[in-house]
């Protein structure tokens, strides 16, 4: 009999694989040592370590493009140009031949050619000088031996915590599962995994300990198992399951050309979070019935001035053009502040970013113009798309923040008719619900705004006053907490007086248990990460209007979140049926 | 010897793709390849160092001036200024 060792589900799936284990300090196996300055060698172990360089980046180049992410791709080739630049490998040599160490050599002349690049009076130079950087840094890994020993054969990665980019450097299809002794439900790497529909487990205490010898494991991201070194009959047991959800994954997928709704007919729109317009060709390919969320940072972060009107103008378009008019896209209003550094705004340092000046209450401290601006280009992309517009906004605490959005909206439509391009007549306006103030005064907003999107990450956090990326707190950030549920009650209620549609678009929307209950609640519309949407849409399905109004009632009378999750659980669980989705029974 | 003086008419610039695009269509070459920048006044560096050329900072209206020194100099300046009256592979106005 293998080791068991119990974690937190995360993401759901099963997989059993050979371990891939992964400590942030390197893997010891590949300690190596560069020879040292002076000695005969030197030079050449830099040139052989660029080209090293060169090939990973190009290989990285190929995986990314061939997943349709044709930018990023564009990125990691440029940067395997950069790491055998004649200029940068010169420059670097010379150091070396100069008696200086190979591997301060090349941080020394990837940092002055970053420092060339900075000094350039054009913005997006600024962004190729961390590349450079970020290359330089790379030869250094391979110099040193610290290059990350990625799975040379399909995998299941254990570590403590998996950093975003160690993840995005495994091919696809060698990532089997993922079991983590630290993270959270919301690392990166959980929601990597559940796009990618593998397993994930956080939370698994004592695992990189046990799993230090074992050669191979068997995962369960629905129960949160984890067998270290499974016998047989283990492994054919796993196998069973991995063949029972492949199989009901299958049917799930069968229902994608249907719009969501309830057993007995009862819609409930399926939309797609997205975080740029490339995101699209996925979302659509799931099924999604449109936007419910697209997040505009991507045009705001990394960069040294704010993002020009014709720039935003031709990423909204795209975004509006993939999906056309018979599916909407809802933009978010830049929903940034104090807790990035962004140079253009001059945002002075908060002890508490997240209850600070950040996003719609921007307008009001000196970066109105970069609310107008951004609506101006909603406008203009509205109409070169002929496409009628939706956007929300972020942070509403108040009716007078509704009322500032409605006002910077007109006055942006004023802006742009004078550019004399074509305008749509309208534009869908709405408000993030996610401060309690909002929620509990939303009978009110309802009647200035066009729809609510509930966000419940944070809508959780600043109802349980809980951090969200604080691990600690983890018993404090489950959104089907009653306290929550509660409020959500409360925003629909608000919404029903106005006849205003309730979209949520947090975590809890693509969870099959979460969706049951908000849809149960009278939420409208679930808007979550195209990997979720075949389950939900499988979850709610399944189930009839009476069923959920009795588990929305059960639901807001119980203690707890973990007692809520079991109730959706069983209504998910019962005989005949086998869904796919993540089991978070436990948040401990 | 052989130069061109060759304006940069296509949105980007010398930046991203269409960098690499001119640096690897100059690498193709055995003749020593240089850029420089007329519009700003910059030194001539090495044509086939992406990071050179980067540095030029040259953006769309800039004006360049491109040499090939070697004994396929005629060649290489014919490829770029093809490159450029292709927009370096980036489609031209907007």
């Amino acid at each position: 009999m293998g080791t068991p060792i119990a974690g937190t589900p995360g993401a759901a799936g099963v997989a059993v694989g050979p371990v891939w284990r992964y400590s942030a300090g390197g893997t010891a196996e590949a300690e190596r040592k560069p020879p040292a300055a002076g000695q005969p060698g030197a030079a050449s172990a830099v040139q052989a370590a660029a080209l090293k360089a060169a090939g990973q980046l190009e290989a990285l180049a190929g995986r990314v493009r061939d997943l349709g992410r044709p930018d990023e791709a564009g990125i990691f080739e440029a940067q395997a140009m950069m790491a055998t630049d004649p200029e940068l490998l010169d420059e670097a040599v010379s150091r070396v031949e100069a008696g200086e160490e190979p591997a301060s050599a090349v941080r020394a002349a990837a940092d002055a050619a970053g420092a060339t690049l900075a000094a350039l009076p054009d913005e997006l130079l600024a962004a190729r000088a961390a590349d450079v950087r970020d290359v330089g840094a790379r030869i250094v890994r391979i110099l040193l031996g610290e290059e990350i020993d990625l799975p040379g054969v399909p995998s299941v990665a254990v570590a403590d915590d998996l950093p975003p980019s160690v993840a995005a450097e495994i091919p696809p299809g060698f990532l089997l599962g993922v079991a983590l002794e630290g993270g959270s439900i919301t690392a990166h790497a959980v929601i990597l995994a559940r796009g990618l529909g593998i397993p994930a487990i956080v939370g698994a205490k004592g695992l990189t300990a046990a799993a230090a010898s074992a050669t191979t494991a068997a995962v369960d991201g629905a129960s949160g198992e984890i067998v270290l070194d499974p016998d047989p009959g283990e492994v054919a047991e796993f196998a069973a399951r991995a063949a029972k959800l492949a199989e009901s994954r299958r049917a799930a997928a069968a229902l994608r050309g249907r719009p969501g709704a309830t057993a007995d007919g009862e819609r409930v729109a399926l939309l797609a979070n997205i975080g740029s317009p490339e995101d699209a060709p996925r979302a659509l390919d799931a099924g999604a019935e449109g936007v419910g969320l697209f997040r505009t940072e991507f045009l705001f972060m990394k960069r040294g001035t704010a993002p020009a009107e014709a720039e935003q103008v031709a990423a909204y378009a795209a975004a509006f053009s993939a999906f056309g008019p018979e599916r909407p896209v809802v933009v978010r209003l830049a929903d940034i502040g104090g807790d990035k550094a962004i140079p253009y705004l001059d945002l002075p340092a908060e002890a508490n970013p997240f209850l600070g000046v950040r996003a719609i209450r921007l307008a009001a401290h000196g970066s109105r113009e970069l609310l107008l601006t951004q609506l101006r280009a909603i406008w203009r992309a509205a109409g070169r798309a002929g496409v009628t517009p939706h956007v929300m906004a972020p942070m509403v605490a108040t009716l007078d923040d509704a009322r500032l959005l409605l006002e910077l909206r007109d006055e942006a439509r004023a802006d742009a008719a004078a550019t004399g391009d074509p305008l749509p007549d309208g534009m869908v306006t709405g408000v993030m619900v996610e401060i309690p103030s909002a929620a509990l005064i939303a009978a009110e907003l309802a009647r200035i705004v066009d729809f609510f999107s509930i966000g419940t990450n944070d809508l959780t956090q600043y109802t349980m006053a809980a951090d969200r990326g604080n691990p600690a707190l983890g018993h404090l950030q489950d959104a089907l907490h009653p306290a929550v549920l509660r409020l959500i009650r409360d925003v629909v209620a608000g919404a029903d007086g106005s006849h205003i549609p309730v979209a949520v678009c947090g975590e809890l929307a693509g969870d099959p248990a979460g969706a049951l209950v908000l849809v149960g609640l009278g939420v409208d519309e679930l808007s979550a990460d195209a990997g979720s949407l075949d389950g939900i849409r499988a979850a709610l399905a399944a189930v009839t209007r009476a069923e959920l109004d009795d588990l929305a009632g059960r639901a807001l009378a119980a203690g707890d979140a973990e007692t809520v999750r079991a109730m959706a659980r069983q209504l998910l669980d019962r005989p005949g049926r086998a869904l796919d989705g993540p089991d978070r029974t436990s948040m401990e | 010897m052989q130069v061109a003086e060759l304006d940069v008419r296509n949105p980007s610039g010398l930046h991203a793709r269409p960098a690499a695009q001119f640096v690897k269509t100059a690498a193709a070459f055995r003749s020593k390849v240089s850029i420089e920048n007329l519009t700003r006044g910059s030194k001539p560096v090495n044509a086939k160092s992406l990071l050179s050329v980067l540095g030029c900072g040259v953006e769309n209206g800039h004006r360049i001036l491109v040499s090939a020194e070697g004994e396929d100099e005629e060649a290489a300046i014919e490829a770029v200024r093809k490159l450029a009256d292709g927009g370096f592979g980036e489609a031209v106005g907007g």
